[in-house]
């Protein structure tokens, strides 16, 4: 079950908890599982060189692990690729076919990163590996922001971000409408950590 | 044309023809020309800040309207409707109280409405579009910044289709929601917007 509700009804307190939350303080691997709530996948693909056309992943489940005495931390990312959602249910269904996502085949896709990049206190980097159709390849998840806090409805840490990567489908075999729809697929990954 | 794009889409996404890059020359005509937009390839989706760390986002699945362009004069008009109950976020329970009284107000106020009769145009490109928004029954001045702007001949309507995407910040307090300001939910509403038009 999804609680976004509380999360802006209760929310008076976490205006102090917008404050970085001190980043010092575990010398340790801490342990963060993804919400749900806040977080999904989108993808953006250029259709006919004139607009973009966008969907999400509904079903997006995983973990991330951070140290950030050492600054490092490991995340793994299982995306339902069935679970696509594009506003258009026909196009949903075309995308979940074997020269696109091939659902049926692949049900899931995989983030796996164990190499986080930080400048200074704050991540800008997540490196790792993409699995999409059963093919793998390398990515990096570029942190458009990222930040911790302390999430006065849970009364637990929270940490998350904006993340931005590139790849090409055809490199995983996903060609169907190879070239009027683009072959650079951004993905746009919105997360948010709850401290176990 | 509802079941034209229906067909069209069912039978295949993307039909592709040779004759796409033949007939992809912009064709000049010096007169009032109309497009019905494709509801398949036009959505407006909005997004929020989450406690300063992450962005949400949601999109409206229904809406109707056609756009006017007369590209010798460099004018053009637009008219969007779209039904705020169709209000997609992938979190039911966001869903719902969204359409709530607290934000749309879906009830009260079932459309949100973007009309403009001011395109700004550069060169044979449409840059911006100078509009209102209407939304909770209160109107005001949006406009909209093209990031990309193009028409080509489509090889499933075998018509030229014109569209781009573009985007704008809005404060939503100024339509009168605003619901949560005090709770540290921000003002600002980034609105991305998505439009391909089919000429008629």
């Amino acid at each position: 079950m999804k609680h976004r509700l509380p999360s802006w009804v209760c929310a008076a307190a976490a205006l102090a908890g917008m404050l970085f939350w001190p980043l010092a303080t575990t010398a340790q691997p801490v342990v963060y599982a993804l919400d749900p709530a806040h977080t999904s996948v989108t993808f953006e693909v250029l259709h006919f060189g004139t607009s973009t056309t966008r969907a999400r992943f509904a079903m997006v489940t995983g973990d991330v692990t951070l140290d950030r005495s050492t600054r490092r931390g490991e995340m793994g990312l299982r995306i339902k690729t069935g679970s696509v959602n594009s506003g258009i249910p026909v196009f949903d269904a075309r995308l979940r076919q074997a020269d696109l996502l091939a659902s049926e085949e692949h049900p899931e896709a995989y983030f796996v990163a164990s190499n986080f990049r930080f400048e200074a206190d704050q991540l800008v980097e997540v490196r790792g590996e993409f699995t999409l159709r059963g093919k793998s390849q390398a990515l990096s998840l570029f942190a458009k922001r990222f930040a911790c806090r302390m999430d006065a409805r849970l009364q637990r840490e929270v940490c998350g971000g904006d993340f931005e990567g590139e790849f090409l489908r055809s490199s995983v075999g996903a060609t169907f409408g190879l070239p009027f729809v683009g072959d650079s697929v951004r993905l746009l990954v919105q997360a948010e950590g709850i401290r176990r | 044309m509802k079941n034209l794009i229906a067909t069209a889409t069912a039978t295949s996404v993307f039909t592709f023809g040779a004759a796409l890059l033949a007939c992809a020359a912009p064709l000049a005509h010096a007169e009032t020309v109309t497009y019905q937009l494709d509801p398949t390839h036009t959505f407006v989706t909005f997004e929020v800040l989450h406690f300063g760390t992450s962005t949400v986002r949601g999109r409206f699945d229904k809406k109707e309207g056609s756009i006017t362009l007369d590209r010798a004069a460099r004018k053009g008009q637009l008219d969007l409707t779209i039904e705020t109950a169709s209000i997609s976020s992938g979190v039911p329970g966001f869903d719902k109280h969204l359409i709530g009284a607290d934000f749309f107000d879906v009830e009260k106020h079932p459309s949100a409405r973007f009309t403009s009769d001011s395109f700004v145009f550069d060169g044979d490109q449409v840059k911006a579009i100078n509009g209102t928004l209407t939304l909770l029954g209160k109107s005001g001045p949006v406009t909209l910044t093209a990031s990309r702007y193009n028409c080509y001949m489509n090889p499933i309507f075998k018509r030229e289709v014109c569209g781009g995407d573009f985007e704008t910040t809005i404060q939503r307090s100024a339509w009168g929601m605003g619901y949560g300001l005090n709770l540290g939910i921000p003002d600002a509403v980034r609105l991305v917007v998505q439009a391909e038009a089919i000429k008629q």
